[in-house]
């Protein structure tokens, strides 16, 4: 398990609000990631998404989310939530996801604030596996 | 063609290695509105300029592939089927077709044949055509290992043949990446023909949309009216295979299945992979290198399950033919037409097998989305209308919310263009000539 949620729980002075996703509802379908993508750029794209369904391990069938926040980056794993801080130093022993870096380059989430029905991603994701606490 | 569409046609000539492009211009769209439309009326213009082979295999999109309508995965290839020498189309499903419509073309035109076996590389709207002889000859989990190792991308996607479609067998099929794909037409053995080893695709292209608001809106209420719905339940293959009276399936394939994968932006996954060599409990990245396979046509599946083989073997199977390029629902009924049940017996016959088969179909669409049923013309209406708008086959079957009203609207909303049924009939029309 990830080390944050100690942290999660007081990025906003006392409050948690912010997208939970359970990775083992995820069916990788890609929704959430071009809805994202329709946010930020007004337009069907998936290079600015801040939420992106990890595809990169096919042959092993290891499909998890990963989120990019304003202070982290959040790799909603199917065996656990695993959240990185920006900047900080990570374990040398783990191997760097290739993925990792091109998140980094990301605008953070803004929880959709300019769309009245909330976050895009909770919207298209068909099998309610991102919510909202 | 300014909205949902890259607005370009690449036509690749294999023999003289030469490129052109065109403009999608918005007259074709408004006459043949996209996807088997369009491919259709592709292979038509370019094959009748060639009589010496077989004639162009086409790849394309539909209109709504790749936008937040639900379903919206589709790709489609378009041409002459060794097995049934009609032009078919066959679905690109998975992530195929989503990279495909975000490369940089919408429609891709490959004509005659390579001196020596080539592959392709699309992306940011470029089509190059590289040198295939350290491919030649691999499996297709290797070549793509290779293409994906080689331009250090994971998410290229790869349709490709193995030894089946370089040695020249009808049986020969397109895969996609390491999975058994929709191919029941045969077009591997194009591809060996053509001396064409694999098209490699990668998309990082944006799609301007006309009315983009109220296209959202109107998807969002789709999806939220779909969520609620029972068919949401039917996830995974082994609810396909309910579905359709196999009720013990799920016990067959259950204590192997690992996860249900969907194809792109599909609320519904057709797919289940399931660990042969894993504990699919295993929620962690396993350590074994290849611990399953991606289970994504139900046909073979209930042959093996019928012909005694245990969902392990099946596995193993599935995952030879897939590497050898060959179709599984054809090995399938081969097989248990001649009454092979071991996996070492079958896997040894794969070079020798010969059509023709039943799995193939009559009809030009690829009988994958017949999902065991008899075809009638309400399956095939829906079949054109899914290839026509890029729509994954198989969920549009099962959406009754997505009626040809209300994707034809979405079209309209998307792209500016009015798109009247009629429009649409007379493009089903040619295509089911």
């Amino acid at each position: 398990m990830g080390l944050c949620e100690q942290d999660t729980i007081f990025r906003y002075g006392g409050f948690f609000m912010g997208i939970q996703i359970d990775a083992l509802k995820c069916i990788a379908c890609m929704a959430c990631e071009l809805a994202c993508g329709y946010h930020r750029d007004d337009a069907f794209a998936l290079l600015s998404s801040c939420i992106v369904p990890y595809r990169g391990r096919e042959k092993k069938n290891y499909v998890g989310v990963i989120l990019k926040e304003e202070d982290s980056l959040v790799a909603a794993r199917p065996e656990g939530i695993e959240i990185n801080r920006i900047g900080e130093e990570q374990d040398p022993e783990k191997e760097a996801d290739a993925s990792a870096k091109p998140m980094l380059l990301r605008e953070s989430c803004d929880l959709c604030d300019d769309q009245d029905d909330g976050p895009l991603c909770i919207v298209f994701c068909p099998t309610g596996a991102i919510s909202m606490t | 063609m300014e909205y949902l569409a890259s607005d370009k046609i690449a036509i690749v000539d294999l023999g003289s290695r030469d490129i052109t492009e065109e403009e999608l211009e918005e007259d074709l769209v408004l006459d043949k509105i996209g996807g088997a439309g369009i491919t259709k009326h592709l292979y038509d213009q370019y094959a009748s300029a060639q009589s010496n082979d077989n004639g162009p295999i086409v790849l394309g999109t539909g209109l709504l592939t790749g936008t937040l309508v639900p379903g919206s995965s589709l790709g489609i290839m378009t041409a002459k089927s060794p097995s049934t020498g009609k032009v078919s189309h066959v679905p690109l499903h998975l992530d195929a077709g989503i990279e495909l419509k975000y490369s940089g073309f919408d429609y891709i035109v490959i004509k005659g044949k390579a001196e020596k076996p080539v592959y392709l590389w699309i992306h940011d709207g470029i089509v190059d055509i590289n040198d295939a002889d350290e491919l030649w000859g691999k499996d297709t989990w290797t070549a793509t290992d290779d293409i994906r190792s080689e331009m250090g991308d994971d998410l290229i996607q790869v349709l490709g043949i193995g030894r089946a479609g370089e040695n020249g067998s009808d049986l020969a099929q397109v895969g996609i990446n390491y999975w058994q794909s929709a191919d029941r037409m045969g077009f591997g053995k194009l591809f060996g023909e053509k001396n064409l080893k694999l098209i490699a695709i990668r998309g990082m292209g944006l799609l301007e949309i006309s009315e983009p608001e109220d296209f959202i809106e109107d998807c969002a209420e789709l999806i939220t009216t779909i969520r609620s719905n029972s068919l949401m339940d039917m996830q995974g293959i082994a609810a396909t295979a309910a579905a359709l009276g196999e009720e013990d399936f799920r016990d067959w394939i259950g204590p192997l299945t690992h996860r249900h994968m969907a194809c792109f932006n599909t609320p519904v996954a057709t797919s289940t992979f399931i660990f042969t060599d894993e504990d699919p409990a295993l929620l962690k990245e396993s350590t074994v290198p290849e611990p399953g396979f991606l289970l994504t046509d139900i046909f073979p599946l209930i042959t093996f399950k019928k012909a005694g083989l245990s969902a392990k073997e099946t596995g193993a199977v599935l995952k030879a033919c897939a590497k050898y390029g060959i179709d599984g629902a054809a090995v399938a009924e081969l097989s248990a037409k001649s009454g092979l049940t071991s996996p070492e017996d079958i896997e040894k016959a794969l070079p020798d097998l010969k059509g023709p088969v039943e799995c193939a179909g009559s009809s030009v669409f690829s009988a994958w989305a017949a999902v065991g049923k008899e075809t009638d013309e309400n399956w095939e209406r829906r079949q054109a209308v899914a290839y026509v708008m890029g729509i994954h086959p198989i969920w549009l079957q099962m959406a009754p919310d997505l009626t040809e009203e209300k994707l034809l609207d979405l079209a309209g909303l998307g792209t500016e263009l009015e798109l009247p049924q009629e429009t649409l009939d007379e493009v089903i029309a040619d295509i089911l000539v």
